[in-house]
């Protein structure tokens, strides 16, 4: 897809780096110790590991919307515990995130959510017209540009936010059961949209449970359980044979 | 319209925002009413001062004795006390004020029927300095005193000073209410805003979590806030200005003598024609720095 380009075309290290970090809840019950892992450019993952494992935390970590209680979380490079709010904002418009419930704002259209990327970076409205429109008719949507969410099916919703978490070029993509509300079908279509995305230049993170998909596509797995972190080769043919 | 702002956030349609911009309107008539009492009071002040100044007023009191004849020895005080003040060095003018117009003054106060012309009242000498100082006064006073000793002169410096003491005291009141207004103004979007920051609270992460900046969502609020003071200003003012042609009708009732007319300054047109805007700067700064505070303690 044209709209993809590489926004830190000057960074060459790993997108991800952990190193030793914990993550703990306020209650002070830890939710995994110690994580060691570094994702390279333009990878592509598949988060896997029983429900409670910690993966939608341990993508709130990625996706910075909580802070490691020990050890250092670098993002294109950088050290995440030193940045300044300002400066997470900056890095944050690098990521494209896909909640598993969404997210979407319930009092704006599709085209204004998808916009927000955008217009959060200060991108002109000529732009932000341009940019919306091309990806919501990429994404089969150019007929409910003006639709609030309220009257969305779920896949719909679903293409809705990854539109907006695809819009602004990130340098990582993270989806958090992006299939759990879609059958089997489309589940692969939108997984097929990730890898479109990843041979684009991103990196791509995905956590799901479901197997036939890991199963589908030939990507390592980060296999999280029991506070530790593996990486799994790609499951392909397991399935399939 | 020029007020309406595209926002992420739907600040629109909060019970708090309306809230806002209803008591901006209450604070804003009353700031306008401050401002105007301040004006009045002011140009009351200069009116009398510049009535008065550099002048004294004479009284020969009618006799006390009741065998006495009124009209002969009246007369008499009053040559002796024109003869002395009229040789007096600080003294510019000193004129007699007919009976006439002495009863005119009082029409106010006591009516204009025949038994009011028929009271004892004192002769009134109108004195004009040559220069507008105490000793000059203390000293044709006692000129006075020694020439006509029933005579008694009023220096209208210790009244005016009364009445610019009683002005200051109104404007430091006026003062202290468009702090107080301000204070409650800013108070009010705070609690505002915190209120919608709580209603947003998702809506606001989302923002984050897309890359938002806090002065991208605090400038959002901001702007809000500053479209609610300047549209509940302009209410308020639009409350004020029948108020005051109400106030100024019934001012137009009450006799001549008692309250003067006083044109209010081009200044304190220009404060009211601001004080929509100020509202609406103080409650778009106010809002500003209390979202980017909130902001810190979230995600």
């Amino acid at each position: 897809m044209a709209l993809i380009r590489k926004k830190n075309a000057g960074f060459t290290g790993d997108t991800v780096q952990l190193d030793g970090v914990a993550l703990r809840y306020d209650t002070g019950r830890d939710v995994f110790k110690a994580l060691t892992l570094n994702l390279p450019q333009k990878s592509f993952y598949f988060l896997t590991g029983p429900s409670g494992a910690g993966k939608t935390s341990l993508l709130s970590l990625l996706y910075l919307a909580m802070r490691p209680a020990e050890g250092t979380l670098r993002l294109f490079g950088e050290d995440v515990t030193l940045a300044s709010r300002t400066r997470l904002a900056e890095l944050r418009r690098k990521l494209g995130v896909v909640f598993q419930d969404f997210r979407l704002l319930d009092h704006l259209s599709a085209f204004d959510n998808v916009a927000l990327p955008l217009r959060v970076a200060g991108i002109g409205e000529a732009a932000v017209r341009r940019d919306v429109s091309e990806l919501l008719k990429w994404v089969g949507l150019a007929d409910l540009m003006d639709a609030r969410p309220a009257i969305l099916s779920g896949g719909q919703k679903q293409r809705v936010a990854i539109a907006r978490a695809v819009v602004n070029r990130p340098s990582l993509i993270l989806a958090d059961e992006p299939t759990g509300n879609v059958d089997d079908k489309i589940a692969v279509r939108l997984i097929q949209l990730f890898v479109e995305l990843h041979k684009l230049g991103s990196s791509v993170v995905v956590a799901t449970h479901n197997e036939s998909l890991t199963a589908r596509f030939p990507f390592p797995r980060l296999h999280l359980e029991n506070g530790t972190l593996s990486v799994l080769p790609p499951q392909v043919g397991a399935e399939t044979g | 319209m020029m007020l309406a702002f595209r926002s992420d956030l739907p600040l629109r349609k909060t019970a708090a925002g309306h809230f806002v911009q209803w008591l901006v309107m209450v604070l804003v008539f009353m700031a306008a009413l401050a401002a105007t009492v301040h004006a009045y009071t002011d140009g009351l002040l200069t009116h009398w001062n510049r009535s008065v100044v550099g002048t004294l007023t004479v009284q020969i009191p009618p006799p006390a004795a009741e065998n006495a004849t009124p009209a002969a020895s009246t007369s008499d005080a009053v040559t002796a006390a024109l003869g002395a003040l009229k040789t007096h060095p600080a003294v510019a003018t000193a004129n007699l004020i007919p009976r006439g117009k002495v009863l005119e003054l009082l029409e106010p106060w006591l009516g204009s029927g025949a038994a009011v012309s028929d009271l004892p009242l004192p002769a009134l000498i109108d004195v004009q300095l040559r220069d507008n100082d105490a000793s000059a006064a203390a000293a044709v006073g006692k000129a006075l005193s020694a020439a006509v000793p029933t005579a008694i002169v009023d220096d209208h410096r210790v009244w005016l000073s009364r009445l610019t003491n009683l002005a200051e005291g109104v404007g430091v009141v006026a003062l202290t209410l468009m702090a107080m207004i301000s204070g409650a103004l800013a108070l009010t979007v705070i609690f505002a805003t915190r209120a919608s920051l709580a209603e947003f609270v998702q809506v606001i992460e989302v923002l984050h979590l897309v890359g938002a900046k806090d002065d991208y969502i605090a400038g959002q609020f901001a702007r809000r806030a500053l479209s609610q003071g300047i549209i509940g200003g302009l209410c308020g003012l639009m409350l004020y200005v029948p108020t005051l042609g109400v106030i100024a009708w019934l001012g137009s009732r009450v006799e001549r003598g008692m309250l003067p007319d006083i044109t209010l300054p081009l200044t304190l047109w220009l404060t009211l024609a601001a004080l929509p805007f100020v509202a609406g700067l103080l409650a778009m700064a106010t809002a500003h720095m209390t979202v980017r505070r909130t902001l810190r303690t979230m995600m």
